[in-house]
């Protein structure tokens, strides 16, 4: 039975990576067109397999992967993986051309589009990803979020419905991550992209739609970022950290200071003072 | 002195048309036993600087000492495999620095290369092992078969075997998971702590590692631009992000709002939930140190 509406099925997905390392066993899981997945669990638990299934880069031992609607396969994995696109952490290891511009390039050369369209998307993606100036660089000339952005580009240049971000933002400083995250709030917005990023950070699972944690091959919990982070228990059973401003509501909260729910960043300095003032 | 630069500075294709300098004039001292992290964006000469410390890089201009080693310009190389024994250095890609075909093969290389025996050599690497978090069911594992996270820990573990005085890491905790980063971090500090170990992180993520860490170094454009203890470091770290957009964790910005409100900038910073919360609650009962109180009683 398949669904539609489903950017993915998987029904029962066990993988190993030879008979004495089992990663995956029955994970079952929908993922409807349009949202924002982030997969999280602790180092190991095979977030990273689960992603390459999911791109068709592995093959599943046991179960099925159906994507939009038709089942991943030997002999229709050429047909699906044109939809897929990743981004991976390391963005030197996604770099083939010698500039920018070959580089975005390079994934269209290979759909074997028209030049003027080749052309235009290049135009049109860097852009969109602010990376204009930077088309006759060398990749070795970028910072590590400029190269980011270049491997973001040239991936949605190809015009995927479905992007992977496997752990893509762990490499890069906190200014660009910052960016990063901007831009995959953007994809979001634009309703285009069927979205699932790999990712340790707070602030990205903060912003997607639905956190689905991975444990011990399976799946542990499905359900709010808002409700992940306010779960003690099950954060430290995926070894995550709560936001800063989260954790010090809740160490204020047991010695019996409340904040306003809302208040967040510059707000809490205020908010303290008001609760001071009013003594 | 563990470590000490004197106007050091480094060019990437010295003699060429594209010579590109990565650092420039640089001085530092590292006491032994220090914890240090250095700070600063991405091509800020962090990566470079650190590749001094074992000899991998040698400056184009000055000088370095490293232990009793001397590196410079000019002269006479000092024994460089002495030198890579007692400062261990793990790279940003844990998979570039992993080769061997089982993860105790690859712990075991060093110690073997430095002269130990097997057995010790082995034993080495399962405590190696344990100190990072993993147990001796990895040991017989295929190191490209591990996860990233996983991978990471193995090349810590593997310079952690070789039992160096000196321990520089560039950007370990990338790639970890939150608690793991958290567990790594206090690693290191007992090592240092208890062990007498001397250790240098680079890393951007601040927050992390100012538990531990005795001095800051923030580096830009290749120029060392600020040294100084934790308190020094969030009392200038507005300037810091505006002259160098490094890039200031929540804990900092939060406790220097909370200072600026309440008038408490001389004070020691505190920079963890906890801390901040019993700091505040002493405020909020009434003891706001230093600040009139208002009505008798």
């Amino acid at each position: 039975m398949t669904e539609t509406g489903l950017a993915f099925e998987l029904q029962q997905v066990s993988f190993a990576y030879g008979p004495e390392q089992p990663v995956l066993s029955d994970v079952t899981l929908r993922i409807p067109h349009g949202s924002w997945m982030s997969l999280v669990g602790p180092n190991g638990c095979g977030k990273s397999t689960l992603a390459k299934l999911l791109g068709g880069l592995l093959a599943v031992n046991g179960g099925a992967i159906i994507v939009e609607g038709t089942p991943l396969l030997k002999e229709t994995v050429q047909q699906i993986r044109p939809r897929i696109g990743m981004v991976f952490q390391n963005p030197d290891n996604q770099f083939i051309g010698a500039t920018v511009e070959e580089d975005i390039a390079f994934g269209l050369e290979g759909r074997c589009l028209p030049r003027e369209e080749m052309a235009e998307r290049v135009k049109r993606y860097a852009e969109k990803l602010e990376i204009s100036h930077l088309l006759s660089k060398h990749p070795a000339e970028l910072s590590g979020g400029q190269k980011q952005r270049v491997a973001v580009a040239a991936i949605l240049a190809m015009e995927p419905g479905i992007v992977i971000f496997d752990e893509s933002s762990s490499m890069l400083d906190e200014k660009a991550r910052g960016e990063l995250l901007n831009i995959l709030r953007d994809m979001k917005q634009s309703g285009h992209y069927t979205m699932i990023s790999i990712t340790h950070d707070a602030e990205e699972i903060m912003a997607s739609d639905r956190a689905v944690v991975l444990r011990d091959g399976g799946i542990a919990a499905d359900l709010k970022p808002s409700d992940l982070f306010g779960d003690a228990e099950l954060l430290d059973s995926c070894r995550l950290i709560a936001p800063y401003g989260i954790r010090l509501a809740r160490e204020l909260e047991k010695q019996g200071v409340h904040l306003p729910a809302e208040c967040g960043g510059e707000e809490v300095a205020d908010a303290l003072w008001q609760l001071y003032s009013r003594k | 002195m563990a470590i000490v630069f004197e106007k050091v500075s480094f060019a990437y294709d010295e003699r060429s048309l594209w010579r590109h300098s990565a650092l420039e004039d640089v001085s530092l001292e590292l006491e032994t036993g220090v914890f240090a992290a250095v700070a600063g964006t991405t091509g800020s000469g962090k990566s470079t600087l650190l590749q001094h410390f074992n000899g991998i890089l040698k400056p184009t201009g000055g000088k370095v000492r490293v232990l009793d080693f001397i590196l410079q310009a000019e002269g006479k190389q000092p024994p460089l495999r002495e030198l890579r024994r007692r400062v261990g250095l793990v790279f940003q890609f844990p998979e570039q620095q992993l080769f061997e075909d089982t993860v105790e093969k690859d712990l075991c290389f060093g110690p073997l290369n430095f002269g130990m025996g097997l057995e010790e050599a082995r034993e080495r690497a399962s405590q190696a092992l344990a100190l990072v978090g993993l147990d001796d069911s990895f040991l017989p594992r295929n190191p490209f078969h591990l996860s990233g996270g996983q991978m990471r820990k193995v090349a810590i573990a593997s310079v952690l075997a070789m039992d160096p005085d000196i321990i520089a890491l560039d950007e370990p905790t990338a790639t970890l998971d939150p608690q793991s980063r958290a567990e790594l971090a206090g690693l290191l500090s007992r090592l240092q702590r208890e062990q007498g170990k001397t250790v240098i992180v680079v890393t951007h993520r601040m927050e992390e590692m100012l538990p531990y860490v005795d001095t800051w170094i923030v580096m830009k454009g290749g120029t060392k631009v600020f040294q100084g203890s934790p308190a020094e470091l969030v009392r200038e770290s507005g300037r810091l992000e505006r002259e160098c957009g490094l890039a200031v964790p929540a804990c900092i910005t939060t406790w220097n709002q909370v200072a600026a409100r309440f008038g408490l900038e001389h004070e020691e910073p505190c920079l963890t939930p906890e801390k901040l919360a019993e700091r505040v609650v002493r405020l909020l009962e009434g003891h706001p140190q230093g600040n009139k109180r208002e009505g008798g009683g």
